[in-house]
């Protein structure tokens, strides 16, 4: 990784022009973490690596926070606090108001048929409304199709903390190659049985038949997340854990 | 102790009797109770006589009824020197403005600052739910893609409400959102009935736009 190409940033930091991506056609779009001031000026916002990608004209900046701040279409793993008439309020991050998941957006549920969720269950659901001067709205069915998709209650298992950068990686199409993290896939490879869901708000939902791959997994997890081990590394912990296991 | 002959220097304290009610017209800050005047105010007493209508003229074997109630001198009672200057107080009906200061996706909360024309001493909450923000299609509103919280907004005071808020309707077209902030900080200007426009960036807001009289 040349050091010019993908520099650390901090806010209020000069970009050098030569980074900024151009492209005949497209617009330039900014992600996360850059702000544009017309009329040409940008400055990133927040402290990380500075990515840019050719091909779709975008620049935005990597960095990881372990404050959550919901945005539309987040998948996230909330756990439900209360229920008021037709709604539940879900706590998506501690110290934060509630986000509000009505009673009717699961799947097949009608006024007749509402699920029963108890204060203290996982749900797994998106973000439908996000915005600063309001509390977020979720959704654990997919508004086009109808259909849960995944979403819903997580019953069983364990929910762990993590980074929200590693939140991120994980949830990333391709993991290892664009996110670096390869540690669920090599513990599955090892042939622990387990399911996980992630969430973008900084947790991992992990279930098994045996605690002790719960209890594994999410081992793995947090010290991947701590040491910001790498693909190599990775593979070590793991092989470190499973002779543990055994 | 009641005045006998109350002067436009007296001072009346609240239940201070002013005079019986067959003699006077009970004007602001003034109550009547069995047949008497009262003063519901601290301040200053003033007596306006009544303008005289020119009536016909008398005639003899006429039988006229007794003095009509415009023809009694009026009696009021008011803290400052003004005479007429009292508290105003948005009534159902009134059209006022206010800023909001807060929503949900259930209603929006507002701070009354103006009724009619006049700017009222207090800040009074008021509180426009969703399906009174439009005429049409009540039940799809989005109070997000309305309002946004420091919006100078025109409302119609619908109810007097409870002890915490009035309630205010934006539902005919000359209500609405009559100034709003973007998020990049400038006033924006309206484009039509749902959008307003930032004119330096260009990006338009979603609100629920007063048409400009």
């Amino acid at each position: 990784m040349a050091a010019t190409e993908q520099p650390i940033v901090l806010p209020g930091d000069a970009i050098d022009p030569s980074l900024i991506p151009t492209h005949k056609k497209q617009p330039l779009r900014l992600g996360p973490g850059l702000r544009h001031i017309p009329p040409s000026y940008i400055v990133p916002t927040v402290a990380g690596q500075l990515v840019t990608d050719q091909k779709k004209n975008s620049m935005w900046i990597e960095y990881n926070s372990t404050r959550y701040i919901p945005s539309a279409n987040d998948l996230v793993i909330g756990q439900v606090q209360r229920s008021a008439t037709d709604l539940y309020y879900v706590n998506l991050s501690p110290y934060t108001s509630n986000a509000m998941l009505p009673h009717l957006a699961f799947e097949g549920a009608t006024k007749k048929t509402r699920p029963q969720l108890a204060a203290g269950a996982l749900v797994y659901a998106r973000v439908t409304l996000a915005n600063r001067h309001m509390d977020a709205e979720l959704e654990c069915v997919s508004a086009t199709t109808g259909k849960a998709e995944g979403l819903g209650p997580l019953v069983g298992g364990m929910a762990f903390d993590v980074s929200l950068g590693l939140a991120r990686r994980l949830l990333m199409a391709r993991s290892r190659e664009a996110g670096g993290v390869e540690v669920l896939e090599l513990l599955g490879a090892e042939g622990l049985a387990f399911e996980t869901a992630v969430g973008r708000n900084g947790r991992v939902w992990v279930s098994s038949d045996s605690a002790k791959t719960i209890v594994l997994v999410g081992r793995a997890l947090r010290e991947t997340d701590e040491g910001d081990l790498g693909v190599e590394k990775q593979r070590k912990l793991v092989k470190k854990l499973i002779r543990g296991m055994r | 102790m009641a005045a006998t002959a109350p002067s436009s220097a007296a001072i009346a304290i609240p239940g201070q009797l002013l005079g019986p009610a067959s003699k006077f017209q009970p004007g602001p800050g003034t109550h009547i109770h069995e047949s008497n005047l009262y003063s519901s105010l601290l301040g200053l007493v003033h007596v306006t006589q009544p303008v005289k209508a020119p009536g016909p003229v008398k005639r003899l074997n006429k039988i006229t009824p007794a003095p009509a109630p415009a023809e009694l001198p009026t009696i009021s009672v008011s803290r400052s020197a003004v005479s007429d200057k009292r508290e105003t107080l948005p009534e159902v009906g009134n059209t006022v403005l206010c800023r909001v200061i807060r929503i949900t996706p259930r209603q929006a909360v507002v701070a009354i600052l103006i009724c009619g024309e006049t700017v009222l001493d207090a800040e009074w909450q008021g509180l426009i739910r969703v399906q009174d923000v439009r005429a049409t299609e009540k039940d799809r509103v989005k109070i997000y893609e309305s309002f946004r919280p420091g919006d100078i907004v025109r409302a119609e005071v619908i109810s007097l409400g409870d002890q915490a808020n009035y309630y205010l309707s934006t539902s005919r077209n000359e209500l609405g959102v009559i100034m709003a902030t973007s998020e990049a900080g400038n006033t924006m200007f309206p484009v039509n009935w749902k959008e307003y426009r930032d004119p330096e960036t260009g990006f338009s807001e979603p609100r629920k736009v007063a048409k400009p009289y």
